[in-house]
């Protein structure tokens, strides 16, 4: 489904890469943790996907498409395949949680029938029926991020990327996000969340993705947050993902000479 | 359904950014209307022109008792002197230039002098001999006019050889030097009106940055965010349009047909009518300057 061939991206050509030379498959109906500290290449990636900036080296391939090739006035229709939630939820606040979701649906073109029929349905997927007429700053938190989550999915895309979903929330309500998202990844969408919250991956125990300085310095199915396997030295770090392609090893060897 | 969309879009823009809206309006109403009143005074002289050119005439005054020129040193014109430029402009040479010709005597003029000037008392004191006897030539094309000067100002019993057009021309070159003006400040106006239009589009993209962060999200394509925000731009410069079009409507109607053109009854005048043909141009014109000013400026501001 996402797919990052070498992949390079470079912001100031002085400093270091923000992404370097990243190679990595996430497969359809896949759940991945991204993992990392701040600056180390998460946001970059999920912008990557969306075609927001171009990837300065390398190609990146959205549902088997290389986006490099993707024309700008194609690049809506991609998007539509691609749901997106922020830390910061994003919601309109003078639109109800009803409109709110409607919204992305209406940009689109989708009728109002097809619309008072799918909304309530992606709602109540989320856990807000009987919410549909609260205003956002009537809700709390964690209702308002499921606001932001049945927006992303409404128009069922393939992909969701959450950038931080559960940095704004308590431990108690993230559970509850990670479980609508868990739910959404069920119904065989590709779930990519980037993400700090060790409580979080731990609990899931899906494939994490370790981003360091930009490059991947661990990759393994159902992890944890930190890797159970011991780091020996600095040197021998880059290589103890197991599921670290073996070009991706590579390349980060070269890249650390 | 997108169509409900975008006018949606476009009332809530409007709404909120109501005095930046009203600022396009009133400022491209009075550029566009600087525009029309430089276009209605060329139509104004073209009229003129073809109305004036068609009467009026070169003259060839002759001498009298009040002549002060060389060539009347001898008194006033003699008889002979009248057969001879008559047979002059009867002459193969001169003829192809003229098209016909008239002898306006001493008491003919004095009879044309008391119509012009009517209600002056001037008139009380003027008599026939002291204006002088002229021929009039309607000449073929009014711009050989050079000709007729060359072959009778030195002919014995002319005082001078006047191009009356060139009295006209000081009046047109006075009505192209105030459409000049008037360009000039529509100049100055379209200016202000594009730098104000892209600024309350910009103010507009800005407050409205959530929405379309979330459109450009969700897949909405760049028609559709960007639509709301040139017809935005496009319906407050048509409204200018509209507002200028009336005014120089209500100007040709009020001001021109029914004041200038009633007391000047020999001259003619643009009809209200007229200034309704400038109308769709000054419209046309409203809608490309925001249209291009608010595209320039989301190509900007606004990244989809």
């Amino acid at each position: 489904m996402i797919r990052f061939d070498n992949v390079t991206k470079i912001y100031d050509s002085k400093g270091r890469p923000a992404l370097d030379s990243i190679s990595l498959e996430i497969d359809r109906g896949e759940f991945a943790f991204l993992v990392g500290a701040s600056g180390s290449g998460k946001s970059t990636f999920l912008r990557l996907v969306l075609k927001e900036d171009r990837a300065t080296r390398g190609a990146v391939y959205v549902a088997g498409q290389n986006v490099a090739n993707i024309s700008s006035w194609r690049v809506p229709k991609m998007r539509r395949g691609i749901g997106v939630v922020f830390q910061d939820f994003r919601l309109l606040p003078q639109k109800t949680v009803f409109a709110n979701v409607a919204f992305a649906m209406q940009v689109i073109g989708k009728s109002r029938g097809i619309i008072r029929e799918t909304v309530p349905e992606v709602l109540k997927t989320v856990g807000l029926e009987g919410k549909e007429n609260r205003m956002p700053h009537e809700l709390s938190g964690g209702e308002q991020q499921r606001v932001a989550i049945a927006r992303a999915v409404v128009n069922r895309p393939g992909i969701l990327l959450a950038d931080e979903p559960t940095g704004n929330l308590d431990p108690t309500t993230s559970l509850g996000i990670m479980k609508v998202l868990d739910k959404i990844n069920q119904n065989g969408t590709t779930v990519v969340m980037a993400t700090h919250d060790d409580d979080i991956v731990n609990s899931m125990r899906k494939r994490v993705i370790e981003l360091r300085n930009g490059v991947i310095v661990r990759d393994e199915a159902k992890a944890l947050y930190t890797s159970m396997i011991p780091v020996v030295s600095s040197a021998q770090k880059h290589d103890d993902g197991p599921r670290v392609s073996e070009v991706g090893s590579a390349n980060e060897a070269e890249g650390n000479k | 359904m997108r169509l409900a969309f975008v006018l949606g879009e476009i009332g809530s823009g409007l709404r909120r950014n109501l005095s930046m809206v009203v600022s396009v309006i009133l400022v491209t109403f009075v550029s566009l209307t600087f525009v029309g009143a430089a276009g209605l005074l060329q139509m104004q002289i073209t009229q003129m022109k073809g109305y004036w050119y068609d009467k009026v005439q070169v003259a060839v005054f002759l001498c009298s008792d009040n002549s002060s020129s060389p060539n009347c040193a001898a008194g006033p014109v003699t008889d002979e002197q009248k057969k001879n430029i008559e047979s002059l402009l009867s002459s193969p040479a001169i003829k192809q230039y003229v098209n016909s010709s008239n002898y306006e005597s001493q008491a003919d003029a004095l009879k044309h002098f008391k119509e012009q000037f009517a209600n002056s008392p001037i008139v009380d004191s003027v008599s026939a001999d002291q204006l002088p006897s002229s021929f009039r030539i309607n000449m073929v094309n009014p711009e050989k006019y050079q000709i007729i000067n060359e072959s009778f100002s030195s002919v014995p019993g002319v005082d001078s050889v006047v191009d009356q057009r060139q009295l006209l021309e000081k009046l047109f070159s006075v009505m192209n030097g105030a459409s000049v003006v008037a360009v000039g400040i529509a100049a100055l106006m379209v200016v202000c009106a594009v730098l104000l239009i892209a600024t309350t589009i910009r103010l507009s993209a800005f407050s409205r940055r959530r929405e379309t962060g979330i459109m450009r999200l969700v897949g909405a394509s760049k028609a559709v965010i960007q639509l709301p925000f040139v017809l935005e731009g496009v319906i407050a410069a048509v409204i200018g349009a509209v507002l200028a079009s009336t005014t120089l409507w209500l100007v040709a109607k009020f001001f021109v047909e029914d004041n200038l053109a009633q007391q000047y009854r020999d001259t003619a005048f643009i009809s209200a009518n007229q200034a309704l043909l400038v109308a769709p141009v000054l419209i046309l014109l409203g809608i490309l300057l925001a249209g291009v000013s608010s595209l320039l400026t989301l190509r900007k501001y606004l990244k989809v």
